[in-house]
């Protein structure tokens, strides 16, 4: 199947401070919680990664964070624009056998859990999605609990206490997916984190994206962009 | 239909297209985006005698149209490349070049031997890569050593020899000269030009943070440097040239031909936009048609005129 495709602008406005949400209609096909598509940005040689946060009947939905000209491009897309993308690029959550899941996302790292939680809900498979930001006027709607300032990890202690998951699934910073998987590690509960890392190809040939990782007794290279971006947090070998 | 076949010596290519070492794996990935066998050749990423894990840290910098990498030739070292991805070329009937990479020259004339053995049609040399017996420095920076490697590997391999030059030297046509008398069938340049890309942050304490990334520049960036390499290249060597650093559509290709090179490869473009190498290979196609022109030598021939 291929994987370029033109988008067609539905919708590109802003939803909270500097966090935009982006609708495009395209041919894809399929599309699953924790896949990502990479997106060409007027002027740049490396085409942006951006987590898929919704997929409908090939319209896709992506929230993004202003960072520099690539995402400051995205912004100036006006509806009807088209949107030149590849995708879906990745591996996706697991969660066969899990009957109950608690989701963690910092800041950004929203997108992929609400994708995530609407694949969960679907399969009848309990979840409770906690969500931290910096101020107020950051938040992205949709989880069950939403903290300002403080930090997420802080209530993950009390959460899994309280729902005792068979799993924490985390997307976010590095140090907060370093400290949900050490938690895990201590306490006996298996955690999948979604991975970043600067991506030159997106599609596992240039291993521009790699990360260190256990297996099988052995440290190997995974790219986040094709092994990724979603991974065990216990075989993680955090560079922080 | 204009007939883009493309001879370089014994090596015989669909057309002038090939994709550069390094940006395009082993095929496989690219099946998703274009139909690969349409290609006039794929170069395999650097294959070492044994695996090599690369750099750690970060490994891309983006730059004004390009990019700096210093991915540190992580590969699956010769054995896997035998066993697992040459019989899925051969399947395929990918037309490929393996490219070689080595730390030591023992390392270069193992692998040739390897290559020779497997019936490779063609193989690319890598000589940006440090000598580690001497300093590190690279292989391909001193005519004298070029020479005694080059001799080396044409000893123990009988097939299409390319030897691929770094452009970061003084004097390019010493080195192209070292390489096409020493037995190289062909030549292939540009490599990467060494560069550091700098970021600077300014944090809330008012300190600055800084992030340096120190490697091989590639993209549209390198075309002008490419171009005058290719062209001092040939002006001193028989052999055939490849023209490879910043190509991305037809036009950079008609450049690089124009200034003598046989064939093109493409590399960073590749991931800007995966389907590029299809779509210049149509675009050679109707131009030529348009233009009356029946073959890639005629086309060489009027845009040297
Ligand atoms: C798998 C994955 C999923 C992501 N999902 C989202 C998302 O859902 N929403 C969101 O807002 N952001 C997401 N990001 C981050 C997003 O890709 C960057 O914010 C974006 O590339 C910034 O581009 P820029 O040109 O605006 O900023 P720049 O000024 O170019 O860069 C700012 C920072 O963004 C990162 N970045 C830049 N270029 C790349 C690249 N080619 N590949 C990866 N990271 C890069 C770097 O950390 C850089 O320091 C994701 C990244 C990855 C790897
Ligand atoms: C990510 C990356 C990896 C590369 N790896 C190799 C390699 O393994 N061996 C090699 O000979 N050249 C390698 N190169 C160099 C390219 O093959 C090519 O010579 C160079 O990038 C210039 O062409 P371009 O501007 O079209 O990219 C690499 C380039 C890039 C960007
Ligand atoms: S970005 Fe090229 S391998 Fe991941």
């Amino acid at each position: 199947m291929k994987k370029n495709h033109k988008g067609i602008v539905l919708y590109n406005e802003k939803i909270a401070k500097d966090t935009y949400k982006i609708v495009l209609k395209t041919d894809m096909k399929e599309a699953y919680g924790g896949q990502f598509i990479s997106i060409l940005c007027e002027n740049k040689t490396l085409r942006r990664p951006f987590s898929i946060m919704d997929f409908n009947n090939g319209e896709i939905t992506v929230l993004y964070k202003i960072k520099g000209e690539g995402t400051n491009y995205i912004k100036s897309l006006k509806k009807d624009d088209t949107v030149d993308f590849i995708g879906a690029m990745g591996n996706t959550f697991n969660y066969e056998r899990i009957k109950t899941a608690l989701l963690i996302g910092a800041g950004i790292g929203i997108a992929p859990m609400l994708f995530l939680k609407k694949e969960l809900n679907k399969k009848g498979i309990k979840n409770f999605l906690i969500t931290g930001f910096k101020e107020k006027d950051e938040i992205i709607e949709g989880s069950d609990k939403t903290v300002i300032g403080g930090s997420v990890v802080d209530y993950i202690e009390e959460l899994n206490n309280e729902l005792k998951p068979d799993i924490i699934y985390s997307c976010g910073p590095n140090i907060v997916l370093k400290l949900v998987s050490e938690f895990g590690i201590k306490n006996n509960v298996k955690t999948e984190v979604s991975m970043e890392k600067t991506m030159a190809c997106s599609i596992g040939v240039c291993r521009g994206c790699v990360i260190e990782y256990k297996q099988n007794g052995q440290t190997v290279n995974k790219t986040v962009c094709k092994d990724g971006p979603i991974f065990d947090g216990d075989k993680v070998i955090w560079q922080i | 239909m204009a007939n883009l076949k493309t001879k370089l010596g014994i090596f015989e290519l669909k057309n002038p297209i090939m994709t550069a070492s390094g940006t395009f794996g082993y095929a496989d990935e690219f099946e998703d985006f274009i139909n690969v066998s349409k290609l006039g050749a794929i170069v395999t990423k650097a294959i070492s005698i044994n695996p090599k894990k690369g750099n750690t840290g970060e490994r891309i910098f983006e730059t004004t149209a390009g990019m700096i990498n210093r991915i540190g030739l992580e590969n699956v070292g010769v054995k896997e490349f035998i066993e697992k991805k040459l019989p899925v070329l051969k399947e395929k009937d990918i037309n490929f070049v393996m490219n070689l990479a080595g730390s030591a020259f023992e390392d270069y004339i193992e692998a040739a031997k390897i290559a020779d053995k497997n019936g490779i049609k063609a193989i690319e040399v890598n000589v940006s890569c440090p000598n580690v017996k001497q300093g590190c420095l690279e292989f391909g920076t001193m005519p004298g050593s070029l020479s005694k490697l080059t001799e080396s590997i044409r000893k123990e391999y009988k097939g299409f020899l390319i030897i691929k030059l770094t452009p970061n030297v003084s004097d390019i046509e010493s080195l192209a000269l070292a390489a096409q008398n020493a037995g190289a069938d062909c030549i292939s340049a540009i490599n990467t030009l060494k560069g550091l890309g700098v970021k600077i942050e300014i944090l809330p304490d008012k300190t600055f943070k800084k992030s340096l990334v120190q490697g091989g520049l590639s993209g549209r960036c390198i075309k002008p440097v490419a171009l005058s390499m290719v062209k001092r290249i040939k002006s001193v060597v028989k052999i055939p040239v490849i023209g490879i650093g910043g190509i991305s559509n037809i036009n950079d290709v008609l450049e690089f031909l124009s200034v003598g090179a046989d064939c093109v490869q493409i590399g960073t473009e590749n991931f800007t936009h995966p389907d590029v190498c299809e779509k210049i290979i149509n675009d050679l196609d109707k131009l030529m048609n348009k233009l009356n022109i029946d073959n890639i030598e005629e086309l060489k021939r009027k845009l040297r005129e």
